[in-house]
């Protein structure tokens, strides 16, 4: 069975596009749109480095793991991977990253990077749920341990992951009261 | 056959680059990632270390976080210029049984209209007469009739022309019992052990510095015949007999010794086990393959540790085939290594993927495996039985003896296993030093998924348990387990098991010192006691580690090449892959030591621009003889090993050898006689005068200018557009070989000569070079330099195993939960000698990785071993523990890094032993907080619950 489907992938209209029940949304990406920089880590909903946001219409985000989660799913639905978050010149080329980007690209927070999309879209899930909803300086820690307690990191240890989101979180006006 | 070098068929594509000719067949290069050096710039903004500037971030940092294509896994065929833009995929078919014969692949399941254009069969290989490279063994698939010989043996793949169907024939094919259909029932395959190794050594009367009674460095090693899949020793004990005699004397009086002094000596006589683990690298393995039948070329993109051993191995193969005639030349596309920690060091996977894409009728053929078939065809960390028996004086506490008869499964093939069990064997004495030793290794072969080269390389099984006897002899003997093992470490100059003397000075009383006096240590018994207060349900207790991990071959063979333009730009060559420990990034900065300025482009997996040395190998470095070393040595262009793998831990010392030993031959040759031909005020054209050395200990790099006293400051720039115009040394491409130490030659560099700890050499000069240094840059564009007086290490070295160690030590706090028993680390504590660090933040990282690492061996991670483990193809994350972020005390993670000695101390390899000690460690706290000892890993939450219940 096949369906047809709609979706907006950072900012990018997509379809009509015919796909198969069993096409996971990760398939979907990789080897329909050619976009590959969300990550297949585990095929079983473990590891979230597949994950993608969803913007949904009630304003909030959610984070969805793109590999066990079927494209139909997304039908209708706007979309944000990797690749949609850092801001770009006319040739295509990075002229500014997103805080959270920025904040692991400075805490030297990823080695291989495998991960690294993963921890990039739920950090950023997290520091815009802040943005809406500040919580106090000393929740800041397990506010942190909370959100990414999902992400696997086979290279780091987490530290410098969980730092830097910590940093960004404690530097950033609004985040925290 | 395929014709030889210099054929008229050579691929005309110029952008790759050529590399050399193997068995007929041309090999090329072409890097996926060259344009991401643009990074560089970005990341060169940053403050000043040791007079230059440092990257801000790692070089591969930006094209990473914003999730560009990179890796080898992100490319299809759309993405590769030259290719047909139609994508094939691939599916390997894996036995789960080997109790039984194979028969044949049902694929009746698979609806019509995705139904694979190809299915290829052992038949098929055969008809072709293609076979695995020797390392791998034989039956790459298994026959018709034939047993399978370990779970997820191959029997066949399949080539799909789309995506489409191949995911619909997938989800009919994975996990299906009906689709590998057996025949008759038999006995599992069987076959003698890998390799069994055995280290002896008694020490003279001169002690540990002393010349040895007996020991491997000094009479050689012996080896044992097999029965009954076991290792047999024979021959009579005979103090003044042969090397093996005289190996079983001494051996049994190692034994001997335990039991004439029972009453004296304390023998803590246990068995330690360690269990088999998966890499869980996050890129699972992939392989692109296209063949070109137009031009006869074979495309590759691969995720690789050792691209260059994997093409190899192919030409090799491909040449003895049917298919040899129709190949002239293969070209591998190297990408970054999305993790690796051994999985992708000479895997056998992309020879899976290579014979898909040869049978793909022309389409650019994907195999990838999904995590499912990654856990059941990946290489594993070797799981080790070791019955051990540690020797104590009771009074004293000093260290008398150790015997010990490790087993360890290698899985159906043999891979690294034979290397392991030595490895894993000469590094069980960790920081001690013993007065003698009886070490036994087996690596048998076994129906399980085979085993690789996984981070610790069999050090983490062995060494963890010499740790955690240490720990439980403190106790016994009523000794503080710091001062244990103060008394019996191995001090500079002592001899290691294998008798030889590790190089340079050991720090391993250094960091005790420091262990001792952390509070985390001296106040243990008061942390404990008020967080159980504070925390009834819970059990709380601290644990010391400290692991010295070798790092090196004993045949590391680095090349490195530096540029520079005359806008003083640096570009860096080095045989290196980026596995994501930061090798590019490192290797960027190492060479600011000499040029005063990070490179500004760095070069990975490099193959092509070696050829300008024009060296060749003939012999395998481990077993070939002194008087054959000789014999090649005086041939210029010989060296005992051309290239190496990327491995854990190679880079930082290794690969900066060469690198510094080319940036220094630049800076001496190139920018140091332009700077004193500008500070001289020289109006000469040309630079021929006899280079002057006198005042060059004076000079200093500082925010890229070159300083010295009472002269103008120079800026790199403008030296480099000197040395061009002068033309001077303006490339260096180095070649070196180590053995235990670096093998060194004289050359001779603008008149004059100088001896290096190098094997080979190559120049290339300045712009403005007249036309005789210009005629002499034939080799590739470099003057290659004809070496003088070639000294190559002594192949005796082989005896020694390996000689150059990294310490580390971890504190560790743990929790456990007397209801669940799940153990929780809180805190961490470690201390490293790494050398000189090339970039702290990368080995900062590699510490908090290496503990999480280390902290799922020693209480998560588990795979069982026959029909319930991988090999059937059922395991995943959902059933593999690893450690998560809240399993590894993240806000409580530090270290300390030790001051360098000096500042010629070079780095050391570390990659491997940060994950070392915190697993002992482990084991120590959870004793200190149930009064259980667990000598068998991981310490599983059901295994302490168990114990505390009982």
């Amino acid at each position: 069975m096949s369906q047809t489907i709609n979706m907006n992938i950072n900012g990018q209209q997509i379809g009509p596009v015919e796909v198969s029940d069993h096409t996971m949304m990760i398939e979907f990406l990789h080897e329909k749109l050619n976009l590959t920089g969300t990550k297949f880590g585990c095929g079983a909903g473990v590891c979230h480095a597949c994950v993608v946001l969803v913007d949904n219409e009630d304003g909030t985000t959610s984070v969805e793991r793109s590999c066990i989660s079927g494209a139909g799913y997304f039908d209708g639905k706007k979309v944000r991977t990797v690749e949609g978050h850092a801001k770009t010149n006319e040739q295509g080329e990075v002229s500014e990253l997103s805080p959270v980007q920025q904040a692991f690209l400075e805490h030297y927070s990823f080695q291989c990077g495998w991960c690294t999309s993963g921890f990039v879209n739920t950090a950023t899930a997290l520091v815009e749920k802040l943005a809406k909803n500040p919580i106090n300086k000393d929740q800041v820690e397990k506010t942190v341990e909370d959100a990414l307690q999902d992400n696997i990191c086979r290279c780091t240890g987490y530290v410098k992951y969980y730092q830097a989101v910590k940093e960004l979180i404690l530097k950033t006006p609004g985040l925290t009261v | 056959m395929v014709d030889q070098v210099g054929n008229s068929e050579e691929l005309p594509r110029r952008k790759f680059i050529k590399q050399c000719v193997v068995a007929g067949v041309t090999l090329y290069t072409a890097p996926l990632v060259l344009s991401l050096n643009e990074a560089v710039a970005q990341a060169s903004n940053s403050s000043q270390v040791l007079g230059y500037k440092a990257p801000k971030f790692r070089l591969d940092g930006i094209a990473k976080v914003t999730g560009q294509k990179v890796y080898g896994r992100d490319f299809r065929a759309q993405d590769m210029a030259g290719w047909p833009k139609e994508q094939a995929y691939g599916f390997v078919i894996r036995a789960t049984k080997v109790d039984h014969t194979f028969s044949h692949v049902d694929l009746t399941d698979i609806p019509e209209n995705a139904q694979p254009f190809k299915v290829i069969l052992a038949e098929d290989l055969v008809k072709q007469k293609l076979e695995l490279p020797p390392f791998f063994g034989n039956d790459m698939l298994v026959a018709k009739n034939a047993a399978p010989q370990y779970y997820g043996h191959a029997v066949a793949i399949l080539l799909f022309e789309n995506f489409d169907q191949f995911k619909e024939a997938k989800l009919k094919l994975q996990f299906n019992d009906n689709v590998v259909r057996y025949g008759k029932s038999t006995k599992p395959f069987t076959s003698n052990p890998y390799a069994a190794w055995r280290i002896v050594r008694e020490e003279g009367k001169q002690g540990a510095s002393g010349k040895d009674k007996y020991s491997p460095l000094q009479d050689g090693l012996f080896f044992p015949s097999y029965q009954r899949r076991m290792p047999v020793w024979k021959g009579d004990p005979n103090q003044a007999g042969s090397v093996s005699e005289r190996g079983l004397y001494y051996g049994n009086e190692v034994q001997q010794k335990m039991q004439k002094n029972a009453d004296d000596w304390l023998i803590i006589d246990e068995q330690y086990t360690s269990q088999s683990v998966d890499p869980m690298m996050m890129e699972p393995e992939a392989f692109n393959g296209f063949w070109e039948e137009a031009t006869k070329t074979l495309h590759v993109v691969a995720t690789s540790q050792s691209p260059h051993d994997y093409q190899e191995q192919v030409a090799e193969i491909l040449a003895h085939s049917k298919m040899g005639h129709s190949i002239k030349n293969i070209v591998v596309h190297s990408a970054y290594v999305g993790g690796a920690f051994g999985a992708k060091d000479h895997s056998i996977f992309p020879y899976y993927g290579t014979i898909a894409a040869l049978f793909s009728e022309g389409r650019p053929l994907y195999l990838a495996n999904d995590r499912f078939e990654q856990f059941q065809a990946g290489l594993k960390r070797h799981p080790f039985i070791m019955d051990n028996k540690l020797a104590f004086d009771k009074k004293t506490g000093q260290l008398q003896g150790l015997h010990s008869k490790m087993n360890l499964d290698g899985g159906g093939r043999s891979n690294f296993s034979s290397a392991i069990a030595m490895v894993g064997a000469s590094a069980i004495q960790g920081i001690y030093y013993l007065p003698r030793n009886d070490i036994q290794a087996t690596a048998h072969q076994s129906n399980n998924v085979d085993c690789g080269s996984m981070r610790g390389f069999g050090t983490l099984q062995t060494m963890s348990s010499m740790e955690m006897m240490l720990n439980e002899a403190a106790q016994k003997l009523d000794m503080d387990p710091i001062e244990l093992r103060e008394k019996n470490i191995m001090k500079t100059g002592f001899r290691n098991t294998q008798g030889a003397i590790p190089n340079g000075e050991l720090r391993y009383g250094e960091i005790l010192e420091k262990a001792k006096q952390h509070t985390m240590w001296t106040q243990r018994a008061a942390r404990k006691q008020e967080f159980e207060k504070n925390n009834p349900h819970m059990l709380f207790g601290t644990g010391f580690g400290i692991a010295t991990k070798d790092y090196g071959t004993g045949a590391a063979a680095p090349s490195s090449a530096v540029r520079i333009s005359p806008e003083g730009k640096i570009e860096l060559d080095i045989v290196f892959m980026e596995m994501g420990t930061g090798t590019q990034t490192s290797q960027a900065v190492s060479v600011g030591k000499f040029l005063g300025s990070t490179a500004h482009q760095v070069n990975l997996a490099k193959m092509d621009s070696w050829a300008a040395l024009k060296q060749f190998q003939t012999d395998n470095p481990y077993i070939t003889s002194q008087a054959r070393q000789d014999e090649m040595a005086q041939n210029p262009q010989w060296t005992p090993v051309v290239a190496m793998a990327s491995s854990a831990s190679m880079s930082s010392y290794f690969q900066t050898h060469t690198s510094h030993g080319a940036a220094r031959v630049l800076y001496r040759y190139g920018l140091w006689p332009a700077a004193q031909h500008i500070w001289s005020g020289s109006t000469e054209k040309v630079a021929n005068k006899r280079i002057s050395f006198k005042d060059i200990e004076l000079a200093k790099w500082k925010d890229e200018m070159l300083t010295m006293p009472g002269k103008p400051s120079l800026p790199l720039a403008q030296l480099a557009a000197k040395a061009h115009e002068l033309g001077l040394v303006t490339g260096v491409m180095t070649h070196a070989f180590n053995r235990w130490s670096w093998a060194d030659a004289q050359f001779s560099i603008l008149g004059n000569k100088e001896t290096l700890e190098l094997d080979g050499l190559a120049l290339q000069y300045g712009n403005g070079a007249d036309k005789r240094r210009k005629n002499l840059m034939k080799s590739h564009g470099y003057h290659l330099i004809n070496r003088q007086k070639m000294n190559y290490p002594a192949t005796a070295m082989n005896n020694a195993m390996v000689t150059y160690y990294a310490p580390c030590a971890t504190l560790v706090d743990v929790a456990v939960n007397k209801g669940n028993g799940k153990v929780a680390v809180v805190k961490t504590h470690s201390w490293l000698d790494c050398g000189t660090p090339l970039v702290s933040k990368l080995v900062e990282g590699q510490i908090e990785g290496g503990v999480a690492m280390g902290i799922g061996h020693a209480l998560f991670e588990e795979l069982p071993l026959g029909e319930e483990g991988p090999g059937t193809g059922q395991w995943n994350l959902n059933r593999y523990d690893l450690a998560k972020g809240k399993d590894v005390g993240v806000w409580q993670h530090t270290h300390t890094l030790l001051e360098p000695l000096n500042e010629n101390t070079p780095s050391k390899g570390i990659g491997e032993v940060v994950m070392i000690p915190v697993v002992p460690a482990i084991a120590e706290a959870v004793y200190q907080a149930t009064n259980v000892r667990f000598r068998s890993l991981p310490i599983t939450a059901k295994k302490v619950k168990e114990a505390l219940q009982s």
